[in-house]
């Protein structure tokens, strides 16, 4: 990994894609980012949870019924 | 109107009982109406979240109240802007496991629901929670 110290209002370049550190905070960094309309851009723990929610839309109910587990594990 | 659901087969609801999603589940962008549904075999707990636009898509959420009693996350800044003005509901994104006590809940990105308004979103907390925390086990997870 590639470690660069910015001061505010300084940029760095990645391929076609310009990020600033716009604003530094107590315990925040604000960036801002320059990139064209067709790249996504993510907060990086988005993609666990976009995964998390694919997994949770497949899961199905055990065939037990659900309410004499959930009485059992209490 | 009529819903066909993934679990319960073809119900009757009011499309007032419907909630929009002003901030879609991540990964789910064009799903943006849902129904809560609730089993009478399940109690309060459990609830299915089910889509109006596509039959088969539908998510199990937990109460956090009944899984994860001490979980008092503070509300983002833009809830209100989300959602209105109002009391909202919090319920987890669940992941049933086929041996039901590994299941898991995420409290990074809970889904508030504000009753009066129908208006609902999948919020992401600022706060370093787990997104896979097993549902069955002692505060700490």
């Amino acid at each position: 990994m590639l470690v660069l110290s910015r001061k505010a209002g300084e940029s760095i370049l990645v391929g076609g894609i310009e990020i600033k550190v716009t604003e530094i905070g107590k315990d925040k960094v604000k960036l801002g980012i320059e990139a064209p309309k067709d790249c996504r851009i993510l907060r990086k723990e988005l993609t666990e949870i976009i995964a998390e929610n694919r997994q949770a839309a497949q899961t199905d109910l055990p065939s037990e019924g659900l309410r004499s587990l959930l009485h059992r594990l209490k | 109107m009529k819903l066909k659901t993934r679990d319960f087969g073809e119900i009757e609801l009011a499309e007032e009982e419907l909630f929009t999603f002003t901030q879609p589940l991540f990964g789910f962008e064009d799903y943006k109406t849902f129904a809560l549904l609730f089993d009478d075999e399940l109690g309060d707990e459990l609830v299915f979240l089910q889509s109006a636009q596509e039959p088969g898509l539908r998510f199990i959420l937990s109460d956090p109240a009944a899984v994860k009693p001490s979980y008092h996350p503070p509300l983002p800044e833009n809830a209100e802007a989300l959602l209105g003005k109002g009391e909202y509901c919090w319920w987890l994104v669940t992941v049933v496991a086929p041996d039901f006590k590994e299941s898991t809940v995420n409290l990074r990105s809970p889904i508030l629901f504000n009753p009066v308004t129908r208006k609902a979103a999948q919020i992401l907390l600022e706060d370093d929670l787990p997104v896979r925390s097993k549902m069955f086990e002692e505060e700490g997870q």
